[in-house]
């Protein structure tokens, strides 16, 4: 018999990787996302045997509440929102593994029940020490909880720290809150979530870029006339008005998804798909963002209007906001990023709430062909080349072309070739959330924002900002259901350019 | 949207089909992202089950699927068409994607020459499948033509009589297309448990299978290829379905994996564009 040094048996086989054992501490576990968002992950996760064999949840919020009443709730909401079919096997497998711990980590032996509950499931679930702590929980509670979490570490398996948006907000709020993390935890420990980077699409656009050859060439100054990403609401702010008021749309979107998205469309080739390389890339990018100036940059606030034929409050009007509120529900910036491939190319950002349509779309918008060969008025319909990402809803990609109307003239018009991530590949596209989730249990952080990104996309959002100190906005300046201000046209009417309208 | 005719050229099923495609899009919504071209060879006893698994299918991977039912003893020779375009909503706003159905029944002469019918109904440059029913006749010209004209060639060897020595036939066709065995894709729970055997497996002299033929085969073939163990023997009880695996009379535990449909078992395998050297080197060891 040959000799043979590794298990030849496993070659072929789909195997996919599997995390370690571990259990995950949600803290904040009785709020909105963990019901709407991470527990329907999970489930998502389970039906799909990507979880760990061995793997426990310890959900830690403020409110008493017993075991059975919590695992019934979260029952409930994965009923609700989970994307498959609710299978009672799967769930009794999460739920078994599942604790609740009323505790305020902050009190004096807060931690106290959480550590019990974790020895408990290492002891009967075998999650052999390696924790994965999420706080999905407000800024104001972060410190508190990374302390006491940082205080009680031991020297068994691994630990990682999963910490929602917005970290910090501004760039001296985000210093202060990493430098209280490195006390206790490694950066490649600290998993920040942006979950649009968990985005199916957002995702694709690496593959769009760097898996096809014939954007690479064109993707740069000499054949792009300019680049449009838009981040549009049609919601209001539903109950966030405590969080919206101290943050606008430039720290809950501006500043982590747009920014984001901007990285990524703008960003060099990495030399390969690992966490550090991507996020290298996507740094200069950011780096490279000049500060615009205040003529480059459009805030704007909704008043009364309609939005998809309902009759909608003004944003001052909305429970719990100011009367005289000067937040910013819209901003829209012209950006310039100070490199070889994007000198003078701007990046047209916008985003905003109670706009004309929901969408999230990144519009490259090629330059015309360079000598009008079939004259004005035949070619009236023609509008330049554009590549569209649709981000959401419609997950896809479609790029508009000349092409000619069938008939005895010569008339050009545009038409679209539309691919659409449901009409070629008719799987379910995965929530954000389980992508990300798997990522942090498979210690992979490609799709997580480094201190130095975050630090970047602050350090923008703060030169913009502090012009805004010096005047009063006249708000509201845009109805709800439109398209911005008016201002935000002239931003881009200025260079002879127009908005994409739908 | 359907349309049926009896006794047409294959230039009449293209324009017809383009006929129900602009009729689908008068409606201002339907799209047609096609992935592939899938043919499926179905011999008439096959037929129902075959259209079944369709049924499961069509939604998954938005195609033109042309299935062929030969009916090689019919006169006079003749093709009959049943075209079928089938809408799916997509998404809210109305949208919708369509697939394309053609079943044709080619009688007499015209069983004989499969390749050049279904060649002017491939979708340009995409790839094409052949789902083979039933053990396809090696060397002769309906099957010999249309491997000319696929990319990956689909069969269930558990559906096959003539075992092991179909295998030999098949290995010599894989120079000209990658072909995927739906009976080795059954196998993998039981792979994945007997990969958890090694290093002790190495050793192993005897294995035991009950179940259909082509999975003891398979199974075997595979062992003995990757352990390099030309030696190890197999014991093989019939059975409609596999039930048990041993090794040295000690009894397997398959990984359990999600019960797969028939739908599901040919969709994985339109999901594959790539070659199975594992299962290649098994099969060339017959």
């Amino acid at each position: 018999m040959t000799e043979l040094a590794e298990n030849p048996l496993v070659e072929g086989l789909e195997l996919r990787r599997r995390p370690d054992p571990c259990a995950m501490v949600i803290f904040g576990a009785s709020g909105d996302l963990a019901q709407r968002k991470l527990i329907p992950a999970l489930y998502a996760l389970a039906v799909r045997r990507l979880l760990p064999e061995h793997f426990g949840v310890v959900g830690v919020a403020r409110s008493e509440e017993s075991n059975e009443e919590y695992v019934s709730r979260m029952c409930e909401a994965v009923r609700e929102h989970a994307r498959d079919e609710f299978r009672q096997d799967v769930w009794d497998g999460l739920a078994a593994g599942m604790r609740y711990v009323g505790a305020d980590v902050s009190g004096p032996g807060g931690t106290d029940p959480i550590v019990a509950a974790l020895d408990e499931l290492d002891a009967r679930r075998g999650t052999a020490g390696n924790r994965l702590y999420y706080l999905a929980i407000p800024p104001s509670g972060i410190a508190g909880v990374v302390e006491a979490m940082g205080a009680c570490r031991t020297n068994t398996g691994w630990t990682r720290l999963v910490i929602e948006k917005p970290f910090g907000h501004d760039l001296a709020s985000a210093r202060e809150l990493n430098t209280m993390i490195e006390q206790h935890f490694a950066e490649q420990e600290v998993f920040r979530i942006d979950h649009y980077l968990g985005k199916e699409t957002v995702q694709n656009m690496l593959a769009l870029r760097f898996a096809n050859g014939i954007f690479e060439p064109i993707w740069n100054r000499q054949f792009v006339d300019h680049v449009q990403i838009t981040v549009a609401e049609t919601l209001g702010i539903q109950n966030r008005a405590a969080f919206y008021e101290h943050a606008g749309a430039i720290r809950d979107i501006f500043q982590n998804h747009l920014l984001q998205l901007v990285a990524l469309t703008a960003m060099e080739p990495p030399i390969d798909f690992t966490a550090d390389s991507v996020r290298n890339e996507k740094v200069k990018v950011l780096r490279g963002l000049r500060t615009p100036g205040p003529r480059e940059v459009v805030r704007g606030q909704y008043g009364p209007g309609f939005v998809e034929g309902v009759e909608v409050p003004g944003y001052r009007e909305e429970p719990g906001v100011a009367s005289d509120s000067i937040t910013e529900t819209f901003v829209a910036a012209k950006l310039s990023i100070d490199n070889w491939r994007w000198a003078d190319t701007p990046f047209y950002v916008r985003a905003g709430k109670r706009l004309a349509r929901r969408e999230t779309t990144i519009a490259i918008q090629f330059k015309r062909a360079p000598h009008p060969l079939f004259g004005a008025q035949g070619a009236e319909g023609l509008r330049p080349n554009v590549l569209l990402i649709h981000v959401q809803p419609d997950e896809g990609i479609s790029l508009a072309i000349g092409a000619k109307v069938p008939g005895q003239g010569m008339t050009i018009r545009s038409v679209h070739m539309d691919f659409l991530y449901g009409g070629a590949f008719r799987t379910g596209l995965p929530e954000a959330y389980e992508r990300l989730i798997l990522d942090a249990l498979l210690g992979d952080a490609t799709l997580f924002t480094r201190i130095d990104e975050v630090e970047e996309q602050w350090s923008l959002v703060d030169s913009i900002v502090s012009a805004w100190v010096r005047d009063r906005p006249g708000f509201p300046n845009y109805a709800a259901g439109a398209w911005g201000p008016p201002q935000a046209d002239d931003l881009v009417h200025r260079d002879g350019r127009s908005w994409r309208r739908h | 949207m359907e349309w049926v005719g009896t006794d047409v050229t294959v230039s009449e099923v293209e324009q017809r089909l383009a006929r129900l495609r602009m009729e689908a899009e008068a409606g201002g919504t339907a799209q047609r992202t096609s992935v592939a071209t899938h043919i499926a060879w179905v011999p008439e006893q096959w037929l129902p089950a075959a259209l079944e698994v369709l049924r499961g299918l069509a939604e998954r991977h938005p195609s033109r699927t042309i299935v062929l039912v030969p009916e090689p003893d019919a006169s006079p020779a003749a093709i009959d068409a049943e075209l079928e375009l089938s809408l799916f909503p997509l998404g809210e706003d109305g949208r919708s994607i369509c697939t394309e159905t053609v079943l044709l029944r080619l009688r007499g002469a015209r069983a004989h020459a499969p390749a050049s019918i279904v060649t002017p109904l491939l979708v340009s440059d995409l790839p094409v499948f052949c789902r083979w029913r039933g053990e396809p006749p090696f060397g002769l010209s309906e099957f010999e033509q249309l491997l000319d004209v696929v990319d990956r060639l689909v069969v269930d060897s558990e559906e096959w009589e003539d075992l092991p020595f179909a295998y030999k036939k098949l290995a010599g066709s894989l120079d000209r297309a990658a072909i995927s065995d739906i009976a080795w894709q059954r196998l993998m729970p039981w792979r994945m448990a007997l990969a958890r055997l090694w290093p002790g497996i190495a050793e192993a002299s005897t294995v035991r299978v009950a179940g259909p033929k082509a999975d003891a085969l398979l199974l075997a073939a595979w062992l003995r290829t990757r352990l390099r163990r030309d030696d190890l023997l197999l014991e093989h009880d019939a059975a409609a379905a596999l039930e048990l695996v041993s090794v040295d009379r000690q009894p397997v535990v398959p990984i359990e994996l999600d019960p797969l449909t028939p739908s599901d078992l040919l969709s994985n395998e339109l999901d594959r564009f790539g070659r199975d050297a594992i299962y290649e080197q098994a099969l060339k060891s017959f």
